[in-house]
């Protein structure tokens, strides 16, 4: 009997399993291949670094990804608010207030993505397009209208590039989003809606509130990220924040997070999903792996997750 | 005794630890309609599914036409002549009609790779005035026909000239009163024509009625095999339920009391309520009453039910709960309205969601305290519901999608229990619930009337509704046609002449 209880439970939690295999199986590779240089000092600074924006990013994407649904915006987005945020702080010399506004637009982007899509019937993602698009745009015609090719912050952001910074920004964030996400209605109705929008609606949820409340948050996390951007790159361009939704997706996939949402979905997946991202890259890089081969490797490793923990299941007891 | 067409021996299946059939022997004679019952997950499906390809038996053997039998797939076995109707909607959805009775087959219209729909279209028209279904063409797309002829069209498809057994699964429940009478005279058809036909159903009359011979199951076992003329003895039905059930359930379905009464307050009340489809519907549903509202699918009886949740949108008139009106479904779950779907999978329930989860999901914000929801509080509150109700479960982390029809049911009257709603509005809420759980339920129902709450009871059972119901509304053409009050001497005669 134990042996049967114990194949369903790893059966069940194949999943969870795996997506932590997969993080400590990339440390003890790379550990090796690296020959500890993995684990130097310097290096774990520059993980966390590179972790920090995605790991505050994919814990908000987490609430929009358990719906069921995905936002593509989050590069652009991250873009203009980089570039707007060191404009306005370099205008006004108050970094608070540079915050502030992208803040503040990021609750707009949020309220436009939920409320939008569901006022004019269209799908999330397409709004999300459409928010992706408009960016892109305000993007190109702040970076015109500068007339340079990227523009550096002049306040002094150091205190928010050091690694304890960083640290207490993504244990301050996973503190606040695991408590949503477990305890209160937000994070229960987001899974619910991934699972089955309709029963949830006629639970008597308003789902459209509960939607728009998701990718506020998210927003707001956007808003943080886009900060530690700043903070890290010292300047913005055209390019920023190309390829983060993306990076965003790949990360909860690796995390474990199933495309459809739904129940299956965990706020875990965000944290390693990022640091299993961000360990793929710097690891492979570490172990003098040749450049050209990074992302055969990469797409094979992500293949491999995807495959186990995103399948379907089969036989499936009939009536 | 006639050939026999399929012989199954010793079939076993198995889904992981889980036994479906145990060493069942069945055989299928010519110009038999063979019924099988069974309460849900005695393994009627899971038969038939084998004998038509859809799945493997995990041992034993079939013989049909006395050549071994294994069939890789269900277009294998309907070519060779076992064809299968199932419950689900199995129609291809924005195609025409004909392109859905020709599926597969186009190669018989097409010239150099060109499929000459025209030529296509009269032959479905051919196909369709053959089964009686002249009410429907084959050029129109199959969006603009309801459920009940999608389901015909499926039966159109599925009965070919080589058709030799015909599966119905449970098929009649999709089916409106006509559709059914279609179906009752194919099945006769092939039955007069030496064929056979395997009827599943849930209705212990319609088996009755229609089957020659009925083979009962219970916990993937065969049970017992009744004959014709042991159909007809009185006291047959309660043998076929003892022998399904597995203890004697007793003649006490439904409420036994005949007095009607109930609490003078008025619960809900629509006032001259009218959309695109309802005419003018007037109803006050009052405290502690159980109004029953029947007639056939497609009447609008099943609108009504979404009215009072906010689901449906109105042009003229008020859903009113307790004098207020009921805005949207947010809206009348806060005003106590309880609102359980006709569609369980699709719209009542969280399938790959815990039961837990499903059973507390209206009562979150009655759980929250400071903006959280404490787990304990929810598990509590679950635990609570799955106990009162019985639903068989190994705990309230147990996915739905692994319960039975029946608790599944269970599961979306447990939803509301916990809200403590005191309108219940229940859209066939014993469809596809088997005997004993059914019995549960008309309990469960009439304590709830006991208990004051006012019920509003949707259904295509016209015994049920006359067994539960304290007020029977009649609807036809989306109005009320005819009320009932409550008494013994009525019958299910004296109201299908309103429903027609």
């Amino acid at each position: 009997m134990n042996k049967i209880v114990g194949k369903d439970w790893l059966r069940v939690h194949s999943g969870d399993l795996l997506s932590y295999g997969g993080l400590v199986l990339c440390l003890i590779i790379f550990s090796i291949l690296s020959k500890g240089k993995l684990w130097s000092a310097y290096n774990v600074g520059i993980l966390i670094q590179a972790a920090c924006v995605y790991a505050i990013l994919a814990m908000g994407a987490v609430f929009i990804y358990s719906m069921g649904y995905m936002d593509i915006s989050v590069g652009a987005q991250i873009g203009v608010y980089c570039i707007l945020c060191i404009m306005i702080t370099n205008a006004t010399g108050s970094l608070l207030l540079g915050f502030l506004a992208i803040l503040g637009l990021s609750l707009v982007c949020g309220l436009i993505n939920g409320y939008v899509s569901v006022m004019l019937g269209l799908p999330s993602i397409v709004t999300s397009i459409f928010l992706n698009s408009i960016f892109g745009g305000v993007q190109m015609l702040l970076m015109e209208w500068v007339d340079t090719n990227s523009v550096g912050i002049q306040y002094d952001m150091s205190f928010l590039k050091s690694i304890t910074a960083m640290v207490i920004a993504i244990v301050v964030i996973a503190v606040i989003s695991i408590g949503l996400y477990k305890y209160t209605q937000l994070g229960k109705y987001t899974k619910a809606i991934g699972a089955n929008e309709t029963a949830t609606k006629l639970s008597g949820v308003s789902v459209t509130k509960w939607k728009v409340f998701a990718y506020i948050f998210f927003g707001v996390c956007i808003a943080v990220g886009a900060l530690f951007l700043t903070a890290r790159t010292g300047s913005a361009g055209k390019g920023t924040g190309t390829g983060y939704a993306m990076d965003i997706m790949v990360a909860l996939l690796l995390g474990g997070m199933p495309l459809s949402g739904g129940m299956r979905s965990r706020i875990s997946s965000s944290l390693i999903g990022a640091f299993t991202y961000v360990i793929l890259s710097n690891g492979l890089t570490l172990s003098g792996v040749d450049t050209s081969y990074v992302y055969v490797i990469k797409a094979l490793v992500f293949l491999a997750v995807i495959l186990i923990t995103c399948r379907k299941k089969d036989g499936v007891l009939p009536r | 005794m006639k050939e026999i067409l399929l012989e199954i021996k010793k079939m076993n299946k198995k889904f992981g630890p889980i036994v479906a059939l145990k060493d069942v022997d069945l055989e299928i004679r010519r110009g038999q309609i063979h019924g099988l019952i069974g309460e849900n997950g005695s393994g009627k499906s899971t038969i038939t599914s084998i004998a038509a390809g859809m799945q493997q038996a995990t041992s034993g053997e079939m013989f049909y036409l006395g050549e071994p039998w294994k069939p890789s797939s269900m277009v294998e076995a309907q070519a060779k002549g076992v064809s299968m109707i199932l419950q689900e909607a199995n129609t291809i959805p924005n195609c025409t009609v004909a392109e859905n009775l020709f599926a597969g087959q186009e190669d018989h219209f097409s010239t150099l790779g060109f499929v000459n729909s025209r030529k296509m279209n009269r032959a479905a028209d051919e196909l369709l005035s053959r089964f009686e279904l002249t009410h429907m063409k084959g050029r129109d797309s199959i969006n603009t026909y309801g459920f009940e002829d999608r389901k015909l069209v499926e039966l159109a498809r599925a009965v070919t000239d080589e058709t030799q057994i015909l599966v119905v699964d449970e098929t009649t429940t999709a089916l409106s009163f006509e559709g059914r009478k279609i179906l009752y005279r194919l099945m006769d058809r092939l039955a007069a024509e030496d064929k056979a036909v395997i009827f599943i159903s849930h209705d212990l009359d319609e088996i009755l009625e229609h089957c020659t011979i009925l083979t009962v199951l219970r916990d993937g076992e065969i049970r017992g095999v009744i004959q014709k003329e042991e159909m007809q003895k009185e006291g047959s039905v309660s043998r076929i339920r003892q022998l399904m059930v597995g203890r004697d359930i007793g003649d006490q379905f439904y409420r036994s009391d005949y007095d009607g009464s109930h609490g003078s307050g008025v619960a809900l009340e629509y006032r001259n309520v009218s959309n695109e489809k309802i005419k003018d519907f007037s109803l006050k549903l009052h405290e502690g009453e159980i109004v029953g509202i029947g007639g056939l699918s497609g009447c609008g009886m099943h609108e009504i039910g979404r009215m009072a949740f906010g689901l449906e949108h109105l042009d003229h008139g008020h859903v009113l709960c307790r004098g207020k009106e009921v805005l949207n479904a947010t809206d009348a779950v806060r005003q106590g309205i309880g609102y359980i779907s006709k569609n369980r999978d699709q719209e009542a329930l969280i399938l790959e969601g815990a039961i837990s989860t499903n059973i507390v999901m209206p009562s979150l914000p009655d759980l929250r305290k400071a903006g959280f929801v404490s787990p304990a509080g929810e598990r509590k509150l679950a635990k609570e519901q799955i106990d009162l109700l019985a639903i068989k479960c190994e705990n309230g982390s147990q996915w739905v999608n692994t319960l039975s029809g029946g608790n599944k049911q269970k599961v979306s009257f447990a939803k509301w229990m916990a809200k403590g709603s005191d309108i219940i509005i229940m859209d066939c809420p014993t469809r596809g619930v088997d005997i004993g759980v059914k019995q549960a339920m008309y309990q469960l129902i009439y304590e709830m009337k006991k208990a004051g709450k006012a019920i509003l009871m949707i259904s295509e059972e016209m015994a049920e509704l006359i067994g539960m119901a304290d007020r029977l509304i009649i609807m036809k053409d989306f109005e009320i046609a005819k009320e009932f009050p409550r008494s013994e001497g009525l019958s299910e005669t004296d109201i299908i002449e309103y429903m027609i």
